[in-house]
Protein backbone atom coordinates (compact mmCIF):
# COMPACT_ATOMS: atom_id res chain seq x y z
CA UNK A 1 0.00 0.00 0.00
CA UNK A 2 0.95 3.95 -0.57
CA UNK A 3 2.15 5.40 1.49
CA UNK A 4 2.13 9.52 0.72
CA UNK A 5 4.41 11.48 1.73
CA UNK A 6 6.06 15.45 0.70
CA UNK A 7 9.44 15.77 -0.27
CA UNK A 8 10.52 19.19 -1.29
CA UNK A 9 13.92 19.49 -3.60
CA UNK A 10 15.83 22.64 -1.98
CA UNK A 11 18.28 22.23 -5.15
CA UNK A 12 14.61 23.35 -7.20
CA UNK A 13 13.03 25.60 -4.52
CA UNK A 14 12.56 29.38 -5.98
CA UNK A 15 10.85 30.16 -3.27
CA UNK A 16 7.92 31.42 -5.37
CA UNK A 17 5.40 31.06 -2.53
CA UNK A 18 3.14 29.46 -5.58
CA UNK A 19 2.53 26.99 -2.89
CA UNK A 20 1.17 28.30 -0.09
CA UNK A 21 -0.77 30.70 -2.62
CA UNK A 22 -2.66 28.05 -4.31
CA UNK A 23 -3.05 26.20 -0.72
CA UNK A 24 -4.79 29.31 1.11
CA UNK A 25 -7.14 29.45 -2.60
CA UNK A 26 -7.87 26.46 -2.42
CA UNK A 27 -8.58 25.80 0.88
CA UNK A 28 -10.01 29.12 1.38
CA UNK A 29 -7.12 28.97 4.45
CA UNK A 30 -8.56 31.91 6.69
CA UNK A 31 -6.52 35.36 7.32
CA UNK A 32 -3.57 34.63 9.96
CA UNK A 33 -3.18 30.84 9.07
CA UNK A 34 -0.55 29.30 6.58
CA UNK A 35 -0.87 25.88 6.10
CA UNK A 36 2.09 25.74 4.06
CA UNK A 37 4.62 27.98 4.44
CA UNK A 38 8.47 29.01 2.20
CA UNK A 39 11.45 29.33 4.79
CA UNK A 40 14.32 30.40 3.35
CA UNK A 41 18.11 29.70 5.47
CA UNK A 42 21.16 31.85 4.43
CA UNK A 43 18.99 34.38 2.62
CA UNK A 44 20.94 36.60 0.36
CA UNK A 45 24.11 35.03 0.88
CA UNK A 46 25.87 32.19 -0.78
CA UNK A 47 24.71 28.85 -0.01
CA UNK A 48 21.27 30.17 0.31
CA UNK A 49 18.50 27.55 0.39
CA UNK A 50 14.74 27.30 0.50
CA UNK A 51 12.19 25.17 1.96
CA UNK A 52 8.18 24.55 1.19
CA UNK A 53 7.15 23.55 4.47
CA UNK A 54 3.63 22.27 6.09
CA UNK A 55 3.10 19.38 8.16
CA UNK A 56 5.13 16.10 7.01
CA UNK A 57 2.26 13.67 7.80
CA UNK A 58 4.83 11.84 10.08
CA UNK A 59 5.56 8.38 11.27
CA UNK A 60 4.51 8.09 14.95
CA UNK A 61 3.28 12.02 14.85
CA UNK A 62 4.65 13.87 17.63
CA UNK A 63 1.50 16.26 18.10
CA UNK A 64 -0.73 12.77 18.11
CA UNK A 65 1.00 11.87 21.22
CA UNK A 66 0.78 15.03 23.35
CA UNK A 67 -3.02 15.83 22.06
CA UNK A 68 -4.92 15.74 25.32
CA UNK A 69 -8.34 15.05 23.33
CA UNK A 70 -6.92 12.47 21.31
CA UNK A 71 -8.16 14.43 17.80
CA UNK A 72 -5.65 13.03 15.80
CA UNK A 73 -5.66 9.85 13.82
CA UNK A 74 -3.53 8.51 11.11
CA UNK A 75 -5.74 6.70 7.62
CA UNK A 76 -3.90 3.56 6.50
CA UNK A 77 -1.86 5.63 3.57
CA UNK A 78 0.00 6.98 6.49
CA UNK A 79 -1.78 10.42 6.36
CA UNK A 80 -1.83 12.65 10.22
CA UNK A 81 -5.48 14.17 10.24
CA UNK A 82 -7.35 15.53 12.68
CA UNK A 83 -10.74 16.43 14.03
CA UNK A 84 -12.01 19.97 14.50
CA UNK A 85 -15.02 18.81 16.63
CA UNK A 86 -12.79 17.83 19.35
CA UNK A 87 -9.57 19.85 19.31
CA UNK A 88 -10.24 22.19 22.28
CA UNK A 89 -6.97 24.59 20.43
CA UNK A 90 -4.51 23.92 23.64
CA UNK A 91 -1.27 24.39 21.40
CA UNK A 92 0.57 21.14 22.98
CA UNK A 93 0.34 19.90 18.96
CA UNK A 94 2.20 23.42 18.03
CA UNK A 95 5.05 22.76 20.79
CA UNK A 96 5.51 18.71 20.07
CA UNK A 97 5.78 18.97 15.68
CA UNK A 98 9.09 19.62 14.58
CA UNK A 99 8.04 21.58 11.39
CA UNK A 100 5.83 23.77 13.43
CA UNK A 101 3.15 23.18 11.20
CA UNK A 102 0.05 23.54 13.24
CA UNK A 103 -1.57 26.32 13.19
CA UNK A 104 -4.60 28.49 14.95
CA UNK A 105 -7.30 31.09 13.57
CA UNK A 106 -6.58 33.58 16.26
CA UNK A 107 -5.05 34.84 19.70
CA UNK A 108 -7.59 35.57 21.91
CA UNK A 109 -7.92 36.42 25.77
CA UNK A 110 -6.79 33.96 28.25
CA UNK A 111 -5.47 32.19 25.73
CA UNK A 112 -7.52 30.79 23.86
CA UNK A 113 -6.23 30.04 20.17
CA UNK A 114 -9.51 28.21 18.57
CA UNK A 115 -9.42 24.92 16.80
CA UNK A 116 -6.12 23.88 15.22
CA UNK A 117 -5.87 24.04 11.48
CA UNK A 118 -3.33 21.92 9.92
CA UNK A 119 -2.34 20.51 6.43
CA UNK A 120 -4.70 17.93 5.54
CA UNK A 121 -2.45 16.72 2.11
CA UNK A 122 -5.70 17.80 0.93
CA UNK A 123 -7.61 14.85 1.86
CA UNK A 124 -10.34 16.78 4.06
CA UNK A 125 -10.99 15.45 7.51
CA UNK A 126 -13.81 13.20 9.26
CA UNK A 127 -16.32 14.48 7.50
CA UNK A 128 -18.11 12.52 4.91
CA UNK A 129 -15.80 13.00 1.37
CA UNK A 130 -16.47 16.17 -1.29
CA UNK A 131 -19.65 17.33 1.23
CA UNK A 132 -19.97 21.10 1.97
CA UNK A 133 -19.56 20.70 5.10
CA UNK A 134 -16.04 18.72 4.90
CA UNK A 135 -15.02 21.55 2.84
CA UNK A 136 -16.01 24.10 5.58
CA UNK A 137 -14.15 22.98 8.08
CA UNK A 138 -10.92 21.03 6.24
CA UNK A 139 -11.18 22.42 2.76
CA UNK A 140 -11.07 20.95 -0.36
CA UNK A 141 -10.56 17.08 -0.75
CA UNK A 142 -8.59 16.66 -4.12
CA UNK A 143 -7.51 13.09 -2.60
CA UNK A 144 -10.80 11.76 -2.83
CA UNK A 145 -11.15 13.41 -6.76
CA UNK A 146 -8.30 10.99 -7.45
CA UNK A 147 -5.56 14.08 -7.42
CA UNK A 148 -2.54 15.11 -5.68
CA UNK A 149 -2.51 18.14 -3.37
CA UNK A 150 -2.54 21.25 -5.16
CA UNK A 151 0.90 22.51 -3.67
CA UNK A 152 3.15 20.17 -5.33
CA UNK A 153 0.36 19.91 -8.66
CA UNK A 154 1.40 23.57 -8.89
CA UNK A 155 4.96 23.73 -8.20
CA UNK A 156 6.91 25.28 -11.50
CA UNK A 157 9.89 24.04 -10.85
CA UNK A 158 9.07 20.68 -9.62
CA UNK A 159 10.77 21.04 -6.73
CA UNK A 160 7.59 20.03 -4.50
CA UNK A 161 6.62 16.56 -4.84
CA UNK A 162 3.89 14.60 -3.33
CA UNK A 163 2.53 10.92 -4.16
CA UNK A 164 3.53 7.89 -3.08
CA UNK A 165 6.55 8.13 -0.69
CA UNK A 166 8.17 4.99 -3.13
CA UNK A 167 7.76 7.18 -6.14
CA UNK A 168 8.55 10.30 -5.46
CA UNK A 169 11.88 8.55 -3.59
CA UNK A 170 12.44 7.39 -7.20
CA UNK A 171 12.29 10.38 -8.84
CA UNK A 172 14.07 12.18 -6.51
CA UNK A 173 17.02 9.24 -6.65
CA UNK A 174 16.97 10.02 -10.74
CA UNK A 175 17.17 14.13 -10.14
CA UNK A 176 20.76 13.02 -7.70
CA UNK A 177 22.16 10.93 -9.86
CA UNK A 178 21.77 13.43 -12.59
CA UNK A 179 23.01 16.77 -10.71
CA UNK A 180 24.53 15.44 -7.47
CA UNK A 181 23.08 15.18 -3.65
CA UNK A 182 22.79 18.64 -2.92
CA UNK A 183 21.29 19.10 0.00
CA UNK A 184 19.23 16.16 0.50
CA UNK A 185 16.05 15.30 1.03
CA UNK A 186 15.12 17.99 3.87
CA UNK A 187 13.18 16.68 6.89
CA UNK A 188 13.23 12.75 5.72
CA UNK A 189 14.80 11.67 9.14
CA UNK A 190 12.81 13.52 11.37
CA UNK A 191 9.15 13.25 9.48
CA UNK A 192 10.07 9.66 8.62
CA UNK A 193 12.70 8.03 10.44
CA UNK A 194 14.91 6.92 7.23
CA UNK A 195 17.77 8.44 4.64
CA UNK A 196 17.21 8.37 0.97
CA UNK A 197 20.18 6.32 0.34
CA UNK A 198 21.12 8.29 -3.36
CA UNK B 1 -34.29 68.57 31.97
CA UNK B 2 -35.22 69.03 28.44
CA UNK B 3 -36.90 66.71 26.08
CA UNK B 4 -34.44 67.46 23.66
CA UNK B 5 -31.55 66.43 26.02
CA UNK B 6 -33.75 63.23 26.65
CA UNK B 7 -33.76 62.21 22.65
CA UNK B 8 -30.34 62.82 22.95
CA UNK B 9 -29.45 60.59 25.77
CA UNK B 10 -31.63 57.81 24.61
CA UNK B 11 -29.63 57.61 21.47
CA UNK B 12 -26.90 57.47 23.23
CA UNK B 13 -28.29 54.81 25.15
CA UNK B 14 -29.12 52.94 21.85
CA UNK B 15 -25.81 53.39 20.33
CA UNK B 16 -23.90 52.02 23.32
CA UNK B 17 -26.19 48.86 23.75
CA UNK B 18 -26.45 47.88 19.99
CA UNK B 19 -22.29 48.28 20.48
CA UNK B 20 -22.40 46.16 23.88
CA UNK B 21 -24.60 43.62 21.54
CA UNK B 22 -22.08 43.73 18.91
CA UNK B 23 -19.10 43.38 21.09
CA UNK B 24 -20.61 40.04 22.53
CA UNK B 25 -22.01 38.87 18.95
CA UNK B 26 -18.57 38.65 17.10
CA UNK B 27 -16.99 36.42 19.46
CA UNK B 28 -19.58 33.79 19.31
CA UNK B 29 -19.25 34.51 15.27
CA UNK B 30 -15.91 34.07 14.98
CA UNK B 31 -16.03 30.54 17.32
CA UNK B 32 -18.50 29.81 14.89
CA UNK B 33 -15.98 30.69 11.79
CA UNK B 34 -13.21 28.62 13.40
CA UNK B 35 -13.63 25.40 12.77
CA UNK B 36 -17.06 25.37 13.08
CA UNK B 37 -19.36 23.44 10.67
CA UNK B 38 -21.22 27.11 9.54
CA UNK B 39 -24.80 25.50 10.44
CA UNK B 40 -24.69 22.89 8.48
CA UNK B 41 -25.27 19.55 9.94
CA UNK B 42 -22.24 17.42 10.41
CA UNK B 43 -21.78 14.51 8.60
CA UNK B 44 -19.44 12.00 9.78
CA UNK B 45 -17.39 8.90 8.83
CA UNK B 46 -17.28 5.99 10.75
CA UNK B 47 -14.33 5.20 12.26
CA UNK B 48 -13.35 2.72 9.84
CA UNK B 49 -14.28 5.66 6.97
CA UNK B 50 -11.86 7.68 8.74
CA UNK B 51 -8.74 5.71 8.21
CA UNK B 52 -9.39 4.31 5.02
CA UNK B 53 -6.62 4.48 2.46
CA UNK B 54 -7.62 7.30 0.28
CA UNK B 55 -4.68 7.94 -2.01
CA UNK B 56 -5.66 6.67 -5.84
CA UNK B 57 -3.21 6.38 -8.35
CA UNK B 58 -5.36 7.90 -11.13
CA UNK B 59 -4.37 9.02 -14.86
CA UNK B 60 -4.11 12.62 -13.14
CA UNK B 61 -1.61 10.75 -10.29
CA UNK B 62 0.35 9.43 -13.31
CA UNK B 63 1.09 12.36 -15.43
CA UNK B 64 1.88 14.05 -12.57
CA UNK B 65 4.86 11.44 -11.78
CA UNK B 66 5.55 11.51 -15.21
CA UNK B 67 6.03 15.12 -15.79
CA UNK B 68 8.02 15.41 -12.53
CA UNK B 69 10.97 12.85 -14.07
CA UNK B 70 11.56 15.88 -16.52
Amino acid sequence: MARLKFLCDSDRCIECNACVTACKNEHEVPWGINRRRVVTINDGKPGERSISMACMHCTDAPCAAVCPVACFYGTEDGLVLHDKDLCIGCGYCFYACPFGAPQYPRVGNFGGRGKMDKCTYCAGGPQQDSTPVEYIQYGSNRIAEGKLPLCAEMCSTKALLAGDGEIIASIYKERVQQRGYGSGAWGWRTAYREELPA
Amino acid sequence: MTEQNDSRLNARRRFFGALGLAAMAAPAAAIEADGGTGGLPPQRESEAEKRKPRYRETDHVRAFYRTNRY
